[in-house]
């Protein structure tokens, strides 16, 4: 207090001195240190105002996507292919779990619960749950167990109010329940790729949307998705819904009717299964193939690959790794359509010789030829002598003949000619004057019944589309160093083999029932499609699939000879067990020879025919890997097509 | 009263004429636009009635005026008085100060305060007016400058206990706020340019040790989060990107009180105390803020007109304190919430809700009218 009695009579304090100069130092800060404030509120609020204005309101505006049931799919006679059902899955939020440490127990508590419910070791969960924390991903969703049985669901949804953080995820999912026979025609839906969401963003998809992967399933995206729903909210810092601003309930998607026909795809599925073994084991078939169409439209009634799958794997691929594996590791590709994939289409392929050459010109329908010995010798250069084979000696037989019987020398005439000093023949023109131009024109009408391209079939799996070889591609193909200038020469015999579905001809058995097709129908080409219509969610047509036509620079005249060639093929030649009593069927055989990777010889077995013959209704084709055309193939198709009369509606 | 009988010029000093009605009125205006201000950030946190005393608005306009008569009453009393009884003050400080370690609450992962009863004493607010004091009192006492080495250093010692304490509360804002408000007062007591330039020179030697050995993990954080918030959206980022968001929504003229979805919607964490000029960005945009910092730059120019004219050194320096204590904290806080600082959980003076804040900056304002009212009275000539 003795500092009180110093001040009072001289109050002025111990001061000496009062630089007030230095006191603009301080309002020189006062005023910097505000205007750092505000350069930085100019650029927040005035430069960058917008950037923020527009997060502010992503900040606190949610949407919440209701998906839609998907469109569902059914065959031409209603029958339904695949089904809806809810997938399940249990998820951990960890955020909203009993807090740690204070509540250890209770936590612990809710995963043995979950052990014992869903067989899952609480220990794991535990561990799941860390790791997301730990990462400070703690309100992320953890899934604990993805495809749950519905009782496990059940269960689990009962239980769930009583497990603060555990819940019961929701998911729109598909099951197939009408058999293996279809899986290559529906395809599957599945978890969107990276890649695909890319794409699929654009087009306003969720991440954890389903799409359809391969099939009508993936072709028929588009009618079958629908249209999801929208909630629209504002929602507070914790997530709660405050108001709804927009609310539009999900548009389920269109259903789909095929014009497959169930029955018939059973049917002809267990007829290939059954005749694919044979007696001779280098004779039984490993993959099969049929294709059933309309004739005139394209409409697919029946189309069968074998091996096929099940593709209610791919819907919870989670719980099959094994199956998958060994299905992805299978030698015979099980995922691959085999109506689809081209191989050597051997004598099948004489029916584009034929039309080709009647159409040319350059052989008659009157037109005959002696084949007196199965071997054609052929002087080639140098005077080397060269067979050409046939199977038979067919003796002395006309065009129609040659198509019943299947006579390879009778093609070879048709298309690449027959030189001269061949013993035995009189020589004669080809399609072309030499063997270059033969091959470019018969190439050019291979194209026009849709050879070396793709089907355009609706749904998918296309992948090679076969090979029409010509003297370009030969040079193209062979133009490595590693090649001769030998090897790129277009020769007699190349004409001569592509002439009769040989050499490097393929085709899949799809685009031979194409070409079947436009014979029948007097040169249309039609493009092959499995969906017939829309139909709204009461079943109610609401969108009919037209067939697309293309009218082929073929007459029918000469058209009707090749047919009357194949009825003649099932009346009394190479097709004959095709044939039916009571329907009148036109087909043509075909045994396609091919090096196995062991470089042995083997054959593929063809047959591809319609009917009835004054009025085609029906294209079948009938493909094995390995057998004898006109011994596997054609009794196949002939069953098929009995099958079909009796018991299709077309 | 001491003052006002037992002096001699007590009862003659014109008093209220030369009291700063403009520091007042400016004070007033910036705790009314914190009251509105809090009336919309509080909007979630508590819906009953404006003038139930609980509720946050009555709250403040409760202390408002608890330090309205708090800042008559010390500015009647001579500042000497305060200065005299500063190594008291101080040593309360400390005192309350460790007992803050030992009793105090914890909230956002800080000790900061005292519970008594529904009263919350931050102990850190008056530490701050009290080594103010103490270190005014010794550099008057010490001549009134700095020049001298020991003397720089001593004051150094003084301020370094506080600064310390609040350090591992852990409160980095406010230990920079002591460090600041020492650099003020020495700079004017007129510290030596070449002893400034060594000290630097010796913490930014430091530095490296303080940031491996003393600084939290949670304050590397922070300033981590302040280089991209992003980084940590949902934790220790969250608070610098919601703040930013509303700041940058609100525009050149906000969205209108009571209109901030930022604010409105609870993105905003305490909304009315640290956050506080978050929602005054949304809500009032650039010109509302524009508005706050005429306001507070009025009062701070008021400030130093009062170190200016005050009698003696020790009200100079006193005032000079005061002055730099709520620049800095303004400076903090407003910059907390534009993303030029990291978060540190300072209020904003007059402004932000709480008793304490506004109790001793009402204090220091009465400070500031005890010496602008005696500045005759002690003038040296």
């Amino acid at each position: 207090m003795s500092a009180l009695g110093k001040r009072g009579p001289s109050p002025g304090g111990p001061s000496r001195t009062r630089p007030h100069s230095n006191l603009a130092i301080l309002r020189f800060a006062v005023l910097a240190l505000f205007a750092i404030l505000t350069v930085q509120l100019a650029r927040m609020q005035i430069l960058q105002g917008d950037k923020y204005a527009q997060r502010s309101r992503e900040n606190h505006v949610t949407q919440r996507f209701t998906l839609p049931p998907r469109g569902l799919i059914y065959d031409r006679n209603g029958e339904p292919l695949v089904a809806n059902e809810t997938i399940f899955h249990a998820i951990i939020v960890p955020e909203f779990l009993p807090p740690l440490p204070e509540k250890a127990a209770e936590r612990y508590a809710i995963y043995l619960r979950l052990e014992a419910l869903l067989d899952v070791p609480a220990f794991a969960i535990e561990a799941k749950v860390k790791e997301f924390e730990k990462a400070k991903r703690g309100y992320l969703q953890v899934p604990i167990k993805r495809y749950l049985t519905k009782e496990e669901a059940l269960r689990l949804d009962e239980l769930t109010a009583e497990m603060p953080g555990v819940s019961l995820l929701e998911r729109p999912g598909r099951s197939y329940p009408a058999g293996q026979e279809f899986s290559q025609i529906l395809g599957f839906i599945g978890d969107q790729t990276a890649e695909e969401y890319a794409v699929l963003r654009a087009r306003g998809y969720e991440l954890d949307e389903s799409v359809g992967k391969a099939g009508i399933e993936s072709f028929y995206e588009t009618e079958l998705r629908g249209t999801r729903g929208v909630i629209a909210a504002e929602q507070d810092a914790q997530g709660h819904l405050v108001r709804s601003i927009e609310s539009r309930d999900p548009i389920p998607g269109t259903s789909l009717q095929l014009s497959i026909d169930a029955g018939l795809q059973r049917f002809v599925s267990d007829l290939l299964l059954t005749a694919m073994p044979d007696a001779k084991p280098e004779n039984s078939a490993t993959t099969a193939a049929a294709v059933v169409m309309n004739a005139k439209t394209g409409e697919i009634y029946a189309i069968v690959s074998i091996p096929s799958y099940d593709n209610n794997l791919f819907i919870r691929p989670e719980l099959y790794p094994a199956e998958l594996e060994s299905l992805f590791a299978d030698p015979r590709k099980p995922l691959l359509n085999q109506a689809l994939t081209p191989s050597a289409p051997g004598s099948t392929f004489k029916l584009v010789t034929a039309s080709a050459g009647l159409q040319e010109g350059t052989v008659k329908p009157t037109d005959g030829l002696c084949v007196n010995s199965t071997v054609m010798e052929v002087k080639g250069q140098n005077n080397v002598i060269y067979d050409f084979v046939d199977w038979k000696a067919h003796g002395c037989i006309d065009f129609r003949s040659a198509i019943a019987w299947s006579s390879n020398i009778f093609f070879y005439r048709v298309s690449c000619g027959i030189l001269p000093d061949t013993v035995g023949y009189a020589p004669v023109r080809g399609l072309g004057k030499d063997s270059d131009e033969g091959a470019v024109i018969l190439s050019y009408y291979s194209r026009l019944f849709g050879f070396g391209q793709a089907t355009g079939i609706d749904f998918g799996g296309e992948g090679s589309v076969g090979t029409i070889p010509s003297p370009e591609w030969k040079r193209d193909v062979y133009s490595g160093p590693e090649y001769t200038e030998n090897d790129r020469l277009w020769v007699y015999g190349d004409t001569c083999f592509m002439g009769i579905g040989q050499g490097n001809v393929s085709a899949s058995p799809l685009q031979i029932t194409r070409m079947t097709a436009a014979i029948a129908n007097g040169g249309f080409l039609v493009t092959p499609h499995a969906a017939k219509a829309v139909l709204d969610a009461d079943g109610k047509i609401i969108q009919s699939f037209q067939p697309k036509l293309t009218r082929l620079p073929l007459d029918d005249a000469n058209l009707a000879v090749v047919r009357e060639g194949m009825l003649r093929s099932v009346a009394e030649g190479a097709g004959a067990l095709a044939a039916i009593s009571g329907l009148a069927i036109a087909g043509k055989t075909g045994t396609a020879e091919f090096n196995l990777p062991s470089g042995a010889k083997a054959q593929h077995a063809w047959f591809t025919g319609f009917a009835p013959f004054d009025d085609p209704e029906v294209v079948v084709t009938v493909y094995f890997d390995l057998g004898i055309g006109g011994d596997k193939a054609a009794p196949v198709a002939g069953r098929i097509l009995e099958y079909f009369m009796a018991n299709v509606q077309p | 009263m001491m003052a006002s009988h037992g002096h001699r010029r007590a009862g003659t000093f014109a008093g209220w004429d030369r009291f700063d009605y403009v520091m007042l009125g400016s004070a007033l205006a910036l705790v009314c636009y914190g009251i509105l201000l809090i009336r919309s950030g509080a909007s979630q946190e508590f819906d009953g009635p404006l003038t139930s005393f609980a509720s946050p608005v009555m709250k403040q306009i409760v202390f408002a005026c608890a330090g309205v008569i708090a800042m008559v009453v010390v500015s009647r009393f001579d500042y000497h008085y305060l200065t005299h009884f500063a190594w008291l003050l101080y040593a309360v400080s400390l005192l309350s100060l460790v007992a803050l370690l030992a009793f105090g609450h914890s909230a956002y992962g800080s000790t900061r305060w005292f519970n008594v009863g529904p009263i919350q004493i931050q102990p850190s607010e008056f530490a701050k007016l009290a080594t103010i004091l103490l270190l005014a009192r010794f550099f008057s006492e010490h001549g009134g400058d700095a020049k001298d080495l020991r003397t720089l250093l001593i004051s150094l010692a003084i301020v370094g206990p506080p600064a310390f304490l609040v350090f591992i509360q852990p409160d980095l804002g406010t230990t920079m706020v002591f460090l600041a408000t020492w650099l003020g007062i020495v700079l004017i007591a007129g510290v030596s340019r070449r002893h400034l330039l060594v000290m630097a020179a010796a913490g930014l030697a430091l530095l490296p040790f303080v940031w491996t050995f003393a600084v939290a993990d949670y304050q590397i954080e922070r300033i981590s989060v302040l280089v991209d918030p992003e980084e940590d959206p949902l934790d220790a980022g969250y608070n610098v990107i919601q703040s930013r968001i509303a700041v940058g929504s609100g525009g050149w003229f906000g969205k209108g009180l009571g209109n901030g979805e930022q604010t409105q919607l609870s993105y905003l964490k305490i909304p009315t105390k640290d956050f506080i000029f978050s929602v005054l960005g949304e809500e009032l945009g650039f010109t509302g803020a524009m508005a706050l910092f005429g306001l507070f730059i009025l009062l701070l120019m008021r400030g130093i007109r009062v170190a200016q004219i005050a009698g003696d050194a020790a009200g100079q320096l006193v005032a000079v304190g005061i002055v730099v204590l709520i620049l800095m904290q303004t400076f903090i806080n407003v910059a907390v919430n534009v993303s030029l600082f990291p978060v540190t959980g300072i209020p904003l003076p007059f402004v932000s809700q709480g008793g304490s804040s506004l109790m001793s900056v009402f204090i220091s304002i009465g400070v500031l009218q005890s010496i602008i009212m005696r500045h005759r009275a002690y003038r040296q000539t």
